[in-house]
């Protein structure tokens, strides 16, 4: 190993955000965000002598998307590792025993935006659609950056986004909660 | 999707041109099946923006760490399937004083020059970390999980004539010690130092593992793991 950690570390610590945000929605199966954001920038550095430029942040989102998923299968052929509630309690999906976690709908009316139930009715969406959206409105990604990301044209992607924000505003609706509106 | 739905996918994103740009926003006043898609894409996006949250405090540092460690262990990342210990988080809640009294009687016995020109505080640091449980070793009393949990109380020890503190975490089934220094802990033979800084070194001593960052504070990380493993563990360790 050279001395080019401190240029790798350089060249992505400016992108810790994203990928965090990335990480958040895509660590699955009880896997810690904050282990995935540490495996992701591991993975990025102990491949960074092949990397050849172009977009940082899309190469460290495809990482941590790659990571979550092989991740994800390896705690999915282990079922009896033990999943910590308390980490289920701080991810963005539905909890280990399959119940939601039911939203008090008064305090959702009146706070007009409960975050939990919009990142359940997120993990509603198909894969794809569920990507796009995470990687463009809340990680704060390009239309370009996405496309690169999930390999995919870009004019596949914002169909992807258009699509997948129509049914999450029709399950936001449906859950009662006043999406968006400040 | 029909291309009529590929245009207003376009139009939302602010793809279309002036003309066309200018054709739709005539078309959504009549139609109000477009203008519909065109309200609920905005509100989607607005509640997913809602969703950002800023990284926790010491996550960048947390990278920066490892990334270091694993530049000075010259090694690469174990893949995440391959990681030791059980996610069942289990503490040393009983016996842990004697442990601990008995190591300190231990170590205030460390020769004053270290086996084989092994440095006496880092061997005094290695000798501590070699009886540390095995990793995945099951304890009695379980303890939430994710977080570092401390395992007995801190012990000072006095080894080469300096002063080292010492304290034992526990953090997915894995022991570490965190020893901590006012005098840099010497290199011992067979390290690699981290490039460029040349304050900080790795090295291996039997089965224990060692980390050590050299500053005003001088702090050597040991546990019983492998090089790749120390790094995700010390990343994640209460910092002096």
């Amino acid at each position: 190993m050279t001395g080019d950690h401190r240029e790798f570390l350089e060249l992505t610590l400016p992108h810790l955000d994203a990928v965090f945000q990335v990480a958040r929605h895509a660590a699955r199966d009880g896997l810690d965000p904050e282990d995935l954001v540490q495996e992701t920038y591991l993975r990025a550095f102990a491949s960074f002598s092949r990397y050849r430029g172009g977009d940082v942040r899309a190469w460290l989102a495809a990482i941590c998307l790659n990571a979550a998923r092989s991740e994800s299968r390896r705690r999915r052929r282990r079922p009896q590792e033990a999943v910590s509630q308390a980490l289920l309690d701080v991810l963005p999906f539905g909890r280990a025993d399959g119940r939601d976690q039911a939203p008090d709908v008064a305090d959702v009316v009146i706070a007009s935006l409960d975050a939990q139930e919009v990142s359940r009715c997120l993990a509603l969406l198909p894969e794809q659609q569920r990507l796009s959206i995470v990687l463009m409105d809340v990680a704060g990604y390009t239309a370009r950056e996405t496309a690169e990301v999930l390999g995919c044209p870009r004019g596949t992607v914002l169909a992807r986004v258009h699509r997948g924000r129509r049914r999450l505003a029709q399950l936001l609706a449906e859950a009662g909660v006043n999406h968006g509106q400040p | 999707m029909d291309s009529h739905d590929r245009m207003l996918a376009a139009f939302v994103a602010g793809d279309l041109g002036m003309a066309d740009a200018r054709r739709w926003d005539e078309h959504l006043l009549e139609c109000e099946r477009c203008w519909r898609a065109v309200r609920e894409d905005g509100d989607a996006r607005r509640a997913a923006e809602r969703l950002r949250l800023p990284p926790p405090p010491g996550l960048a540092d947390q990278v920066r760490f490892a990334v270091e460690l694993a530049a000075a262990a010259g090694t690469s990342p174990c893949p995440p399937g391959r990681r030791r210990g059980s996610p069942t988080w289990v503490r040393l809640a009983v016996g842990g004083a004697a442990v601990m009294a008995f190591l300190v009687v231990a170590l205030v016995f460390v020769p004053s020059a270290g086996h084989g020109g092994v440095p006496p505080t880092v061997a005094a640091v290695a000798r501590y970390a070699r009886a540390l449980p095995p990793p995945g070793t099951p304890l009695p009393v379980a303890v939430p999980p994710g977080r570092p949990a401390e395992v007995g109380h801190q012990v000072s020890v006095t080894a080469g004539g300096h002063r080292i503190t010492l304290r034992t975490w526990r953090l997915g089934g894995v022991e570490a010690v965190v020893a901590t220094s006012s005098h840099p802990f010497p290199m011992p033979p067979g390290a690699r130092g981290a490039s460029g800084t040349g304050m900080a070194w790795s090295a291996r001593l039997g089965t224990v593992q060692l980390y050590c960052v050299n500053g005003r504070q001088s702090e050597l990380v040991a546990a019983p793991v492998p090089a790749a493993e120390l790094a995700r563990l010390a990343a994640r360790l209460p910092r002096a």
